[in-house]
């Protein structure tokens, strides 16, 4: 058995990706301004998760034979990078959406 | 105060990325409805998940630095904060960046419309 981290990890991500081109296709992929702003954001998560994690002090412990093992930068597990890109993604695309609803009832409203 | 870490670190992360929302014009504290919908389906996915990998033992939290009040299966309360604070902190980033790359907001404090 893979170990259980990285794998839920893969399987929400992709399950984002999924969501996105199946069925939300708001095409915010082929926005730079969502590409700049993961790129913001992992920039940020350095120090946050890093401090979340860090093996010297951590908040949060993980069992180790559940993760991958690989804390390429300040202890932070690699999966977790996909863990981000899963959730902040989910909330992008939740806030576009309803940002558009927003506008379809404003329109309504304006164009009796 | 070792056992408040995780409420500071939330708390400086709200503090740090505030300035976003007046002076790149954000406007997402300022859009609260639209805010509750935007972080409703990632919350309730992410808490399920927190539950299970907490009560399965993938993951726990330290009592030296979290309050100590716990969801069932040991999820700590911070995580509850965690979930609402760093999506809003992505939030004011992507509608920051939106703004300078449109042109609406040209450079902090010069507003175009």
């Amino acid at each position: 058995m893979p170990p259980v981290y990285p794998t839920l990890s893969i399987v929400v991500a992709l399950g984002v990706v999924v969501l996105e081109l199946l069925v939300i296709r708001s095409g915010i992929f082929r926005q730079p301004a969502y590409w700049l702003t993961m790129l913001v954001v992992y920039g940020f998560m350095i120090p946050v998760d890093g401090w979340l994690t860090k093996l010297s002090a951590p908040i949060v412990v993980y069992r180790d034979s559940d993760t991958s093992g690989l804390r390429p930068v300040w202890d932070i597990l690699a999966e977790e990078y996909l863990y981000a890109f899963a959730l902040l993604t989910l909330v992008i695309l939740a806030w576009d959406h309803a940002g558009r609803a927003e506008h379809r009832r404003d329109d309504s409203r304006a164009r009796p | 105060m070792a056992r408040f870490q995780y409420l500071i670190l939330m708390g400086l992360c709200v503090l740090i990325t505030l300035p976003l929302e007046f002076v790149f014009d954000a406007r997402v504290w300022r859009r609260p409805r639209r805010l509750a919908v935007a972080l409703a389906p990632a919350f309730v996915v992410f808490v399920l998940w927190d539950l299970w990998a907490t009560s399965t033992g993938t993951w726990g939290f330290n009592p030296e630095y979290t309050v100590g009040v716990t969801l069932p299966g040991g999820t700590a309360i911070e995580e509850l904060v965690f979930f609402i604070v760093i999506p809003v902190c992505t939030l004011l980033t992507l509608e920051s960046v939106r703004n300078v790359l449109s042109g609406r907001v040209r450079r902090p404090g010069a507003r175009v419309r």
